[in-house]
């Protein structure tokens, strides 16, 4: 059996006296869609800094695909093929649409740090490219600089920076955040369609997107997951009620 | 950057900068012009290898003489070799030497700034400079002490095209023959994956990280890359004045290639040739009518910091977007009412700075005189005639630009507008 | 006695780099016209001492400097700060140009004759038949009272509690005071107030001449680089050890060659470097200091935030 996209184990991670993650064990399937959800303050972006290396952690494991990553800088784990959004959207704000995801692809088809090839004549690069543009709906904003386009516009573009370069574990931190009902519908719809046949973990509010989405759910509540399991459990789960109905009232739409 | 290439149209004016270049020095024969036009092909280049930091990796260098000056010392070695002992280098080919030794600067010194990003960096530029300006004096016999080291570019025989280089014409063909290698493989290096990964490290050097780039080693290779550039203006440097001294790294040159490349403007490649050749013409004319021309030229600096931080390169730019939407001509009358009051004010203040510089700096006929010229006029500086009428003329300035300019400014804001509205 | 010098100088540095940290901290601004405030606090004081004396110039010259700081603050940083943070820099780079040129224009290029007040000029006391100067402890005694006073304005004032968050939790106070442009204002000006008492206390001490700020400038960059960046008490301590390092080394004679043979190593004769002194060497002891630091310890001696 092969082992799974992300193992974690005994993962913790403290700021100064306070303990943020207090050993999380989680193995993550591949090919799975995995959602993890959990009140305001329970740790869920600290989880993905401390998987994709943006935080150091402070004690525990974490395997991606078998392999040891901890202390690994975040290039190096982008180049094992995880790759993750954020939730304050993370583009190169004066490069065009179409520059953006060309920046994204290039490392992965082995550019490097070439200065003697010309942009313009990598193919592959612009192909590339260009199927995520067209994919993520952007094609006719093409040579448009990032940083003028619609916030929509901008997550969706940041999903496609996140999924360019052919990684094959998405890491994706609330990908809906602060959109109209239809523009999550959209994004929904974008994701299923980008991530087929990979393995995608999200941090995610929006129940609806969640249960929409998740084969599997893990709830995260004080920095300990108290439950991990399909959908229709997680929403039986006593003890998960018990988390949510005590911090917040509903399962609703909400974001940090 | 736009991704849309037009090679006919971009042949075109590399084409015609190259043979205005050539054609120059044809037209204006004075010795005078082809050293000022040397100078300008040098800090062209100098400018545009401190862009390549600052514009497109997003470097704030303080110390980017290191690698000009540098590159000038080894380049004078070399030519003084050369000229001692011959060899295989010729003289046409000894900027490369120079080229090499800011490259080989770059990797040294480069791997220890390039640790950290944005004020940091600019702190640690300062201070690297800062290093090897002061070894510079530790060790006279490469750097030649307070005198410098000197050298005579004609050595050998005439070369192949009956050239020695030895006449100001000469090298400054030589000059531009390198000034265009140059800017070519340095627009080049931005249409490579480096150079537009060391775009994306300027604009988010996270994302670059979680993109796969090691963002420390982005900017790592542009400091090499750039430093050989640098360098390659250096060795140029040194054959053109024959003398080099300890000066040419020190901080001083930092900061005017600083101001030349931002004053051009570093968001477009072309910004820095604008910059250096306004800069070095400033520089020679504005200098030799006053003494006060620095002040001038920070003033200037900070009031392009203040009002257009993009450099007159995104002055014509935007211009240029006026013009093609059919803008442009609602806004040159306003250009021309404002750039009355201007001028007046701008006399008015030269005179008060010009004035002020006669009496406390005691120039102009004597020390401790009373009378000056300023500009072939005579003042009497005991009088308060003449501070009067630069202080009234300032103050009239002053309230002109602020009535035609706000009206002025009305009419910009609205075709600003019109131009975005357009757009989106 | 080099010790007592060399603590001498190190609190005029940190007069200077304590300011440079606040301003750094509160406002994310590298003031790279701080020395210029300092070269401006000696030559007012200068001038003021022609007219009335040392001592009211030692007052009113740290106040008039802070006015001119608020007042760029108010005109010049708060627009810069539209642009970012390059703009801003790049804004009190053009500053330092402006006013080292206009310093030239009102006192010309040469030092000006700024002179330790006479019931300041004498000797304190002899040890090992080395004279300390009345001046040096008078230095001691200003710089370590500003430094209580300044300890006492952050840990007992409400705006000191605030300057203080800003050290420790920035984007916190970013977001609580990012709002509070007379804070800002009044941190600006207060520390280039306290750059210019350095200047006026400095300025008669050492030499007060248009390249002062350019001189003293990179030291103090990389004294805050060495203490690291943001940290108060790095600043501290590294502003004492390049005090004492500078004021140590250009006392001492011995030769590379000598050191390396302390240690057991033997340079090859008649290179250069072997040759060299340690009082030649004097200058760039402190930026290779910085670049140890940087090699080895990145952060800084006490830096707690990367940057």
């Amino acid at each position: 059996m092969t082992a799974p996209a992300i193992r974690i184990s005994g993962l913790r991670k403290n700021f100064g006296a306070s303990e943020i993650i207090r050993g999380v064990d989680l193995d993550i399937h591949r090919g799975e869609r995995h959602a993890v959800i959990g009140p305001n303050g329970a740790g869920k972006s600290t989880l993905f800094h401390l998987i994709s290396a943006r935080l150091p952690v402070s004690a525990g494991a974490i395997e991606l695909k078998g392999e040891n990553v901890v202390g690994l800088k975040p290039f190096e784990i982008n180049r094992k093929g995880l790759s993750r959004s954020f939730q304050i959207t993370n583009i190169f704000h004066n490069l065009s649409v179409f520059e953006n995801l060309r920046c994204a692809v290039l490392w992965s088809l082995g550019y490097r740090y070439s200065f003697w090839q010309r942009l313009a004549g990598l193919k592959d690069a612009r192909q590339r490219a260009e199927a995520v543009m067209e994919d993520i709906g952007l094609a006719k904003r093409r040579d448009t600089p990032a940083g003028i386009l619609s916030y929509a516009e901008q997550r969706a573009l940041e999903i496609g920076i996140t999924i360019a370069s052919g990684a094959d574990v998405i890491l994706l931190d609330e990908p809906t955040a602060g959109m109209s009902r239809s523009e999550t519908d959209d994004a929904v719809a974008l994701i299923r369609r980008v991530t087929e046949g990979k393995t995608l973990v999200m941090v995610e509010h929006d129940m609806g997107v969640v249960f929409g989405l998740a084969d599997r759910i893990s709830v995260l509540v004080y920095g300990q997951i108290i439950a991990t399991d399909a959908p229709a459990a997680i929403r039986c789960n006593a003890a998960v009620q018990e988390a949510y109905l005590g911090t917040s009232p509903h399962l609703g739409n909400e974001h940090d | 950057m736009n991704s849309a290439i037009f090679p006919r149209g971009r042949l075109l004016l590399w084409g015609g900068c190259l043979a205005a270049a050539i054609a120059l020095p044809l037209l204006f024969k004075s010795g005078f012009v082809v050293s000022l036009l040397c100078q300008m092909g040098i800090m062209v280049v100098f400018a545009l290898s401190y862009n390549m930091l600052l514009g497109q990796t997003g470097l704030l260098s303080f110390g980017h003489a290191v690698y000009y000056g540098l590159g000038a010392f080894v380049t004078m070695h070399a030519l003084n070799i050369v000229g001692k002992d011959g060899g295989p280098l010729t003289t046409a080919l000894l900027p490369l030497v120079g080229g090499l030794a800011g490259m080989l600067a770059g990797v040294l010194l480069g791997y220890v700034t390039t640790k950290k990003a944005g004020t940091t960096f600019a702190m640690i530029s300062l201070g690297i400079g800062e290093l090897v300006a002061a070894s510079a004096l530790m060790f006279p016999g490469f750097f030649g002490g307070e005198g410098g080291v000197s050298g005579n570019r004609v050595v050998g025989k005439e070369n192949l095209l009956g050239l020695t280089w030895g006449p100001q014409v000469e090298m400054y063909g030589l000059i531009v023959a390198w000034a265009f290698l140059a800017t070519v493989a340095m627009f080049a290096l931005t249409q490579t994956p480096l150079g537009r990964m060391a775009n994306a490290v300027r604009d988010n050097p996270e994302r670059a990280e979680f993109v796969g780039y090691d963002t420390q080693r982005v900017r790592f290779l542009m400091v090499i890359l750039s430093g050989l550039f640098a360098g390659i203006a250096g060795g140029l440097s040194a054959l053109n004045y024959e003398i080099i001294t300890a000066e040419t790294l020190n901080a001083h040159t930092s900061g005017v290639v600083l101001l030349m490349t931002f004053v051009g403007g570093i968001g477009f490649f072309y910004g820095p040739i604008i910059g250096a050749i306004l800069i070095t013409v400033m520089q020679i004319v504005i200098g030799g009518l006053t003494h006060a021309w620095l002040l001038y030229f920070g003033l200037f600096f900070l009031f392009m910091v203040l009002m257009a931080p993009g450099g007159i390169a995104s002055v014509i730019a935007v211009q240029r977007n006026l013009w093609l939407a059919g803008l442009l001509g609602r806004m040159l009358p306003h250009y021309l009412a404002v750039a009355l009051p201007v001028l007046v004010l701008l006399a008015g203040l030269v005179g008060l700075v010009e004035l002020s510089y006669a009496l406390l700096a005691g120039e102009g006929v004597g020390a401790g005189d009373t009378a000056t010229r300023v500009m072939t006029m005579e003042f009497h500086l005991n009088t308060p005639g003449p501070w009067l009428a630069a202080l009234g003329t300032t103050a009239l300035g002053l309230l002109l630009t602020r009535w035609i300019g706000s009206r002025a400014g009305v009419a910009w804001n609205a075709a600003l507008a019109t131009l975005h509205g357009d757009k989106a | 006695m080099s010790l007592l010098n060399g603590i001498t100088y190190g609190l005029l540095l940190f007069m200077l780099s304590s300011g440079l940290t606040l301003i750094f901290s509160m406002m994310g601004i590298l003031n790279f016209a701080h020395a210029s405030f300092y070269m401006l606090g000696a030559y007012f004081a200068y001038q003021i001492s022609t007219w009335v004396g040392f001592w009211p110039g030692l007052l009113v010259a740290p106040l008039i400097v802070g006015a001119v700081g608020a007042a760029v603050e108010r005109y010049g940083l708060r627009r810069a700060h539209r642009f970012g943070h390059v703009a801003e820099l790049l804004f009190t780079f053009g500053l330092a140009f402006v006013v080292e040129e206009v310093v030239q224009l009102i006192w010309g290029k040469v030092a000006v004759d700024y002179r330790i007040p006479a019931e300041l000029d004498g000797t304190l006391f002899t040890l090992f038949s080395t004279d300390f100067p009345i001046y040096k402890g008078f230095m001691m005694l200003i710089s370590v009272g500003m430094l209580v006073a300044l300890y006492a304005l952050l840990t007992r004032t409400r705006i000191g509690l605030i300057i203080q968050a800003a050290l420790t939790k920035p984007d916190m106070v970013e977001a609580l005071g990012h709002n509070v442009p007379r804070i800002f204002m009044l941190v600006f000006g207060g520390g280039t107030a306290l750059a210019g008492l350095a200047g006026v206390i400095g300025g008669n001490a050492f030499i007060t001449e248009p390249g002062m700020a350019a001189a003293v400038g990179s030291i103090v960059f990389v004294v805050v680089v060495v203490g690291g960046l943001g940290s108060l008490g790095g600043a501290f301590v590294a502003s004492l050890l390049i005090g004492c390092i500078q004021t140590f080394s250009v006392a001492l004679s011995i030769s590379v060659t000598d050191v390396f043979a302390l240690i057991g190593v033997s340079l090859p004769q008649g290179s250069q470097v072997a040759r060299l002194t340690i009082t030649q060497l004097a200058p760039v002891l402190p930026y290779l200091l910085m670049v140890g630091i940087l090699i080895f310890r990145p952060r800084g001696l006490m830096g707690a935030r990367e940057s």
